[in-house]
């Protein structure tokens, strides 16, 4: 191989995928070569070759520990485990609860979810599914929810949510008199199954009240919201 | 010099027993069915590698830590994109990693790497030495002898570059070489690198 500079089309988006995974791309053009990822095979195969080519370059990176705090951090953003009772630091938040909530009606969009929800699992019939309906201020529905106690499980569905580029959205239960209880990390993009821990199962109930925060990455780091309450609402039967 | 944790590179399974890479794609194929015990081995086995990863491009250790969480709560997410018949899991694992990095690089204003760096200008071979020959030609180590064969000056820049996260613009204010070279340079090197790997 000469070191001719003759670059012609193809070779010039070869470059692209290297330079993208060398790095050297400032962020306008990394989102381009996202999208182009996105929906172009041959790209994104180009790029995955690249990453394999120079990977090994990354074996000379001397590991470090990182500190204690964050896999607890991760441990409580994804797996939604309670913590204890907490100070309450969402304003916001306690000013729609004591606003009052009440169950919401959903009957309408129950109706839509219904016609097209999945294939439902099984369930004993000694727990109906539930549905929660996740509002904006505006009465649009921001998510909605499905609740399945039998299982202990719930399918979070996004419908209008939007969230800075930056932060997350988060899942709260609200038990009626009760602080909030994170069931985890939500996505604005993708549904979500979430497993409903077992010690806050006999909380999900028509009194209970849900709700969304915006919280950095990874999730609320005290285990309370601490961002603004974009969406909440209470829990219905289907 | 490729001491310490888990290896990127195929070499892992030429040593001994080539059980790590196994280890490691069973335990994110676990991540990837919602194994939360999996979860927390695979923090335990990679996030002093991925934090290393993250340091080198941020140098902040605030931000790096912010990025560390970043990338396991998306590992947690997207395991099961994992391809093992497309790359290995620590490759996959220190991609998501460089790619939230050099994204937290770019977002924040601030240079994170200063320090010259310094470009020989003939052709003097300052490679480092070669490993041991009686080491088998795994992906490592040809990407290692692939590397040897460009310009001093193209192996020093492909090498800053993917450790730093830097632009091209930040490479030529540190070598002090005009954008245009550095970039010439640097799409020359990947060209003969990429016919050197893919022969």
């Amino acid at each position: 191989m000469s070191g001719r500079d003759d670059m012609a089309a193809p070779a010039d988006r070869s470059y692209l995928a290297a330079e993208y995974v060398l790095g050297v791309l400032d962020a306008r053009q990394r989102r381009e070569v996202e999208l182009l990822i996105a929906r172009d095979r041959a790209f994104a195969r180009e790029v995955a070759a690249w990453q394999v080519h120079l990977a090994p370059l990354a074996d000379e990176i001397e590991p470090v520990e990182p500190p204690m705090h964050i896999l607890p951090r991760l441990r409580s953003s994804l797996f939604a485990q309670r913590r204890g009772g907490g100070l309450l630091e969402s304003l916001g938040f306690w000013r729609w609860l004591a606003a009052g909530t009440g169950a919401v009606a959903a009957a309408a969009l129950a109706g839509v979810f219904v016609l097209s929800r999945p294939k439902p699992v099984p369930t004993p019939p000694t727990a109906a599914p539930m549905l929660a309906t996740i509002k904006l201020d505006d009465g649009r529905p921001a998510f909605i929810a499905t609740i399945d106690l039998a299982q202990g499980t719930m399918l979070v569905l996004p419908v209008t949510a939007t969230i800075p580029p930056d932060k997350v959205p988060e899942l709260w239960l609200i038990p009626p008199g009760d602080v909030p209880h994170s069931l985890g990390v939500v996505d604005v993009a993708h549904p979500v199954a979430i497993a409903i821990p077992p010690a806050l199962r006999s909380a999900v109930s028509l009194q209970a009240a849900v709700a969304i925060s915006v919280e950095p990455p990874g999730g609320s780091p005290t285990g309370q919201p601490t961002g603004p309450v974009i969406a909440k609402g209470g829990i219905s039967s289907i | 010099m490729r001491g310490g944790g888990l290896g990127m590179s195929d070499r892992t399974e030429t040593g001994s027993g080539g059980s790590d890479r196994e280890r490691l794609r069973d335990v994110v194929l676990a991540v990837a069915g919602g194994d939360r015990a999996a979860f927390e081995t695979l923090y335990r086995l990679t996030a002093a590698k991925l934090f290393g990863v993250c340091l080198r491009i941020l140098g902040k250790r605030s931000d790096a830590e912010d990025v560390l969480q970043e990338t396991y709560t998306t590992i947690w997410h997207k395991a099961g994109l994992f391809d093992p018949e497309r790359a290995s899991p620590i490759t996959w694992l220190v991609m998501i990693a460089r790619n939230k990095a050099i994204d937290r690089a770019r977002a924040d204003a601030g240079e994170q790497h200063a320090a010259p760096i310094e470009l020989a200008d003939d052709l003097r071979d300052d490679a480092p030495e070669p490993a041991s020959a009686a080491e088998a030609e795994d992906s490592g180590r040809r990407l290692d002898r692939c590397l040897e064969q460009l310009e001093p000056r193209q192996r020093t820049l492909i090498r800053t570059a993917f450790f730093d996260g830097a632009t091209y613009e930040s490479l030529a204010a540190r070598s002090g070489a005009p954008l245009g070279s550095v970039k010439s340079w640097i799409r020359r090197g990947l060209i003969k690198l990429k016919a050197c790997l893919e022969p």
